[in-house]
């Protein structure tokens, strides 16, 4: 039980910045995903927590305590470690245990601590085997029920899913979730998977090159993503990001690029450089040979690929150049032949054929727009005391 | 009605079965292709046999003998008589006691002391932890008959070692040629020759292990003496058991070129081991009987020693995984 606070916590390796200023709040009982790609920091930063690394700059604090330079062992937080890191020549008893052994507990209390560990893992029979001799699943639930023994203040995980088969990891995810909402414990959970992020955690902060990208909900970081990264790291396929350019014309603010139209609000700007995101999901098909109606968003393309999920199909569409020949846009860009990729996912059949010329549409509360400099994520501030009508409002960035 | 739908066909259960042989080359060509592993083995498996195997069967043969290994003279057939002398003889087991002693008083400095080096210099860092282990791994690198030399300067009644004892007033000893001394000093030399060697072999013992194990217990709540006593030295006991093996094997080796040069055995045979014998009877004595049979009974007593410990050692060797 316990609030973790992380303040300006950064480690240099070399020349690198694998942990770059992050601070992060995990209030007590949190589910905190750290999520990101290979190489973000997040093991490190965890391995901070942990105790195993010492930082070069910043401070962690447990309950107000600064714990920055204390060694692992006066922590009192447990780890489940990628490779579980089982003690190979003790028995599953003897490792399971052996977080109260270290404690000089007596052996009655281990031993009795150890078997109701073991029940709500249902590893009783297997208490007089060695690591070597379970199965990938059963040495997970060994490593936890090594951090379980002793009701730590916070519970640290580093991918411990990810030496599991498909089927095994989906059960464990649920496993770990209900666990989390038994004890309601502090978990920090390392993950490069976005599915274990979404689905268990309470808050996930995305992190890339040892930065913090954004912390917020699963709600939050899918609908709101702070920054063209998280926009295209959450998703499967991930955000359709397009460069265009967002300006006032006839009182709206358009966003149009190659073959992109989109009318989103009434307001005026001066012509800004955006990436565009939308969700693959929510776009939606016009149908075929009607005129799209006035006013509303349109992006025009050609199919170049049809994925059957099953339940799903995803289609995979060429918008902009390449198929310009057919859309009605002002301007072209000449020597510029390079056309956009645009998912669009939605129930299936979804009707397409490769080579079919088709119209999407989108409603203009799911258009993303992000900084084309800065990639951040910005918001519209409708200013209702403009002076003239005349004078555009400006884009703002907003805060993450 | 329902028509139930039929499960993929399968040649199983086709009497076709016999139609989907694959195509496979012929006989000749299979043999050709199977020879390059024997090949590669070949010399190997040739030395071994020339150099160990035939050695080892006429030895058995000759300890049947009475023979002075000259071609000239005649063999004479004994029995077991030689085999008789062998557990008859007061040097030869005076020579057996010698090695247990060799081997009982070396362990320390082939498995404890390397051990503890190999943790102590694990700390430090890269650069000075290579310079202390090179420093330690030197001596296996000098000739053992230079070493020697070097070192009955040093043990000489005017030498060094006599030198700084006179500085505390203690009067001069004469280590090499003293019976109460003789062995000892042959160990110390064979000890320091080989401490190096088994500080390597215990530093790439430490190397396997994976430190997530000692990461584990540090963050389970150990301390460095708890984890050291129940995760390192435990994973680490292939390794120490290796090394109990070869110094048990391969101590009266090691020291044989010491003795050789430096005491010849004595004084009064007291610092002789069963190698040093075994080479004297065959090849001073020129007994190849009573050598042979000395040989393939020390033999056999060793190969028993080493089976055992190497069921040990499988036993208490873990996947790392």
């Amino acid at each position: 039980m316990a609030r973790i606070r992380i303040e300006g916590l950064s480690k240099v390796f070399g020349a690198t910045r694998a942990v770059d200023d992050v601070s992060l709040d995990v209030a007590d009982g949190d589910f905190l995903v750290l999520l990101g790609p290979s190489g973000c920091g997040k093991t490190t930063l965890l391995r901070m927590i942990a105790g195993l690394i010492q930082p070069s700059t910043g401070r962690i604090l447990v309950e107000d305590r600064d714990i920055t330079y204390l060694p692992p062992r006066e922590r009192d937080v447990a780890m489940v470690f990628q490779s579980y890191a089982l003690y190979p020549h003790l028995s599953v008893e003897r490792n399971i245990g052996f977080p109260l052994r270290a404690a000089r507990r007596p052996k009655a209390e281990i031993a009795a601590r150890v078997r109701e560990v073991a029940a709500q893992l249902e590893l009783d029979g297997l208490l007089g085997r060695r690591p070597r001799e379970l199965s990938g699943g059963q040495r997970q639930r060994v490593a936890l029920g090594r951090a379980l023994v002793r009701d730590p203040r916070a519970f640290l995980m580093d991918e411990p899913l990810s030496n599991l088969d498909a089927k095994l990891r989906t059960a464990t995810r649920t496993e770990l979730t209900a666990l989390h909402r038994r004890l309601g414990s502090t978990f920090v959970y390392v993950t490069h998977d976005q599915v274990e992020a979404m689905t268990m955690a309470t808050r996930i902060a995305l992190l890339d090159g040892g930065r913090v990208e954004q912390v917020g909900t699963p709600t939050e970081v899918y609908d709101q993503p702070a920054s063209v990264f998280v926009a295209g790291f959450l998703g499967a396929p991930p955000m359709n990001l397009l460069p265009a350019t967002a300006a006032g014309r006839g009182g709206q603010v358009v966003v149009t690029a190659d073959g992109v139209e989109i009318p989103l609000w009434p307001g005026g700007a001066d012509p800004t450089e955006v990436t565009l995101g939308i969700r693959p999901e929510h776009l939606r098909m016009l149908p075929a040979g009607a005129p799209a109606p006035v006013g509303s968003a349109r992006l025009a393309g050609t199919v170049t690929g049809v994925e059957n999920l099953g339940s799903e199909e995803v289609g995979w569409l060429a918008v902009g150049a390449a198929s310009a020949a057919s859309t009605d846009r002002k301007g072209g860009t000449g020597g510029d032949a390079a056309s956009a990729a645009v998912a669009v996912r939605g129930p299936r059949p979804l009707g397409l054929a490769i080579g079919d010329r088709v119209a999407l549409t989108v409603a203009p509360e799911h258009v993303h727009l992000f900084s084309r400099d800065s990639g951040r994520r910005l918001a519209w501030r409708p200013d209702a005391k403009v002076p003239h009508p005349s004078r555009p409002v400006e884009l703002t960035t907003s805060g993450a | 009605m329902f028509v139930e739908l039929a499960a993929p066909a399968t040649l199983l259960a086709d009497e076709g079965r016999a139609a989907v042989q694959a195509a496979r080359p012929s006989l000749a060509r299979r043999l050709l292709a199977a020879t390059p592993p024997y090949l590669y083995l070949l010399p190997a498996l040739a030395c071994l046999v020339l150099w160990t195997y035939k050695p080892l069967v006429e030895a058995v043969q000759l300890s049947f003998y009475d023979w002075n290994l000259l071609p000239t003279s005649p063999m004479t057939y004994v029995g077991l008589d030689k085999y008789r002398q062998v557990f008859t003889q007061p040097s030869l087991r005076n020579a057996a006691v010698n090695t247990v002693v060799y081997v009982v008083l070396l362990l320390p400095f082939s498995v404890v002391l390397p051990t503890v080096i190999a943790l102590v210099t694990r700390r430090l860092g890269g650069r000075s932890r290579d310079v202390y282990r090179a420093l330690v791994f030197t001596p296996i690198l000098v000739a053992p008959v230079a070493a020697a030399t070097v070192w009955r300067w040093l043990l000489d009644p005017t030498g060094l070692s006599n030198q700084v004892l006179g500085a505390f007033g203690l009067a001069p000893h004469n280590w090499l040629r003293e019976e109460s001394t003789a062995l000892l000093a042959i160990l110390a030399i064979t000890a320091w020759s080989m401490c190096g060697f088994a500080m390597l072999i215990v530093s790439a013992g430490l190397t396997g292990i994976s430190g997530d194990y000692a990461e584990a217990a540090a963050i389970d709540g150990a301390n460095g003496w708890q984890i050291l006593r129940w995760v390192t030295l435990p994973l680490l006991r292939t390794t120490l058991l290796f090394l109990v093996l070869t110094t048990v094997l391969l101590s009266g080796q090691w020291s044989f070129p010491l003795l050789d040069t430096l005491t010849q055995g004595g004084p009064a045979d007291s610092s002789t081991n069963v190698y040093y014998l075994l080479w004297e009877l065959g090849f001073r004595n020129f007994d190849s009987g009573l050598a042979s049979a000395a040989g393939i009974v020390f033999f056999v007593v060793f190969g028993l020693i080493a089976a055992v410990l190497v069921k040990l050692a499988d036993r208490f060797s873990f996947h790392d995984n």
